[in-house]
């Protein structure tokens, strides 16, 4: 694979903390919460990646929903 | 003169005097010490299993199997025990983060981004495996 730049460093590193996350989930809506982060990463596969602010909005974007969806109190997704 | 003479004698025995009922302690608690130190020491000996130790064909075979239940692979026929994530199984940066965090699972292991970042081939992900002690 051809050596990443900082920009995709951290979308990876986004990625992986949502897969983190979805461990701490119940068992059984987990599938549930790997898919929605699945979708909403491939949503957005086709962003060229010289578009950085593009990119930085949608990561900062997708922390806040990281950090919305994180809280305990959301036990599953659809 | 003859009193400074006094005052400093009393000064001087005094502390002699409170040395001596510690020292009296000390020779007192010391058998006692004597009497507990053994149990103390048979106790504090635990004994270890040897580490188990993964052999790297049984990393290769876990590493395999995991792949093999992975729903992106294009070619399950093509995973071998050096298949490159993208380049052999056709998986994009995303889908390798997938992998290796399965990896993580199935050793019960957590690796550091910057370590995973490094991790494309089924070849790398066994190396470090093997290099850490934790893996089971």
């Amino acid at each position: 694979m051809a050596r990443l730049s900082g920009l995709q460093r951290d979308v990876l590193s986004l990625y992986r903390q949502c897969l983190r996350e979805v461990r701490k989930k119940p068992i059984d809506s987990q599938s549930n919460f790997k898919n929605y982060a699945r979708a909403e990463f491939q949503k957005h596969r086709s962003v060229n990646k010289k578009d950085f602010s593009a990119i930085e909005y949608l990561l900062r974007k997708g922390q806040r929903q990281l950090e919305m969806y994180a809280s305990p109190g959301i036990r599953n997704i659809r | 003169m003859f009193r400074s003479a006094i005052v400093r004698s009393l000064r001087a025995s005094a502390p002699r005097a409170a040395v001596k009922p510690s020292a009296s302690f000390q020779i007192r608690s010391s058998p006692i010490a004597a009497q507990f130190t053994p149990s103390l020491v048979s106790q504090s000996i635990r004994f270890y299993s040897a580490p188990a130790g993964l052999s790297k064909d049984e990393i290769e075979g876990r590493i395999v199997n995991l792949l093999k239940n992975f729903d992106k692979v294009s070619d399950a026929s093509k995973i071998t025990g050096v298949s490159h994530f993208s380049n052999d199984l056709g998986l994009d940066s995303l889908d390798t983060v997938e992998v290796v965090m399965a990896i993580e699972e199935e050793f019960s292991i957590e690796i550091p981004d910057k370590e995973a970042d490094q991790i494309h081939s089924v070849e790398k992900a066994v190396e470090y495996i093997q290099a850490q002690p934790d893996a089971h």
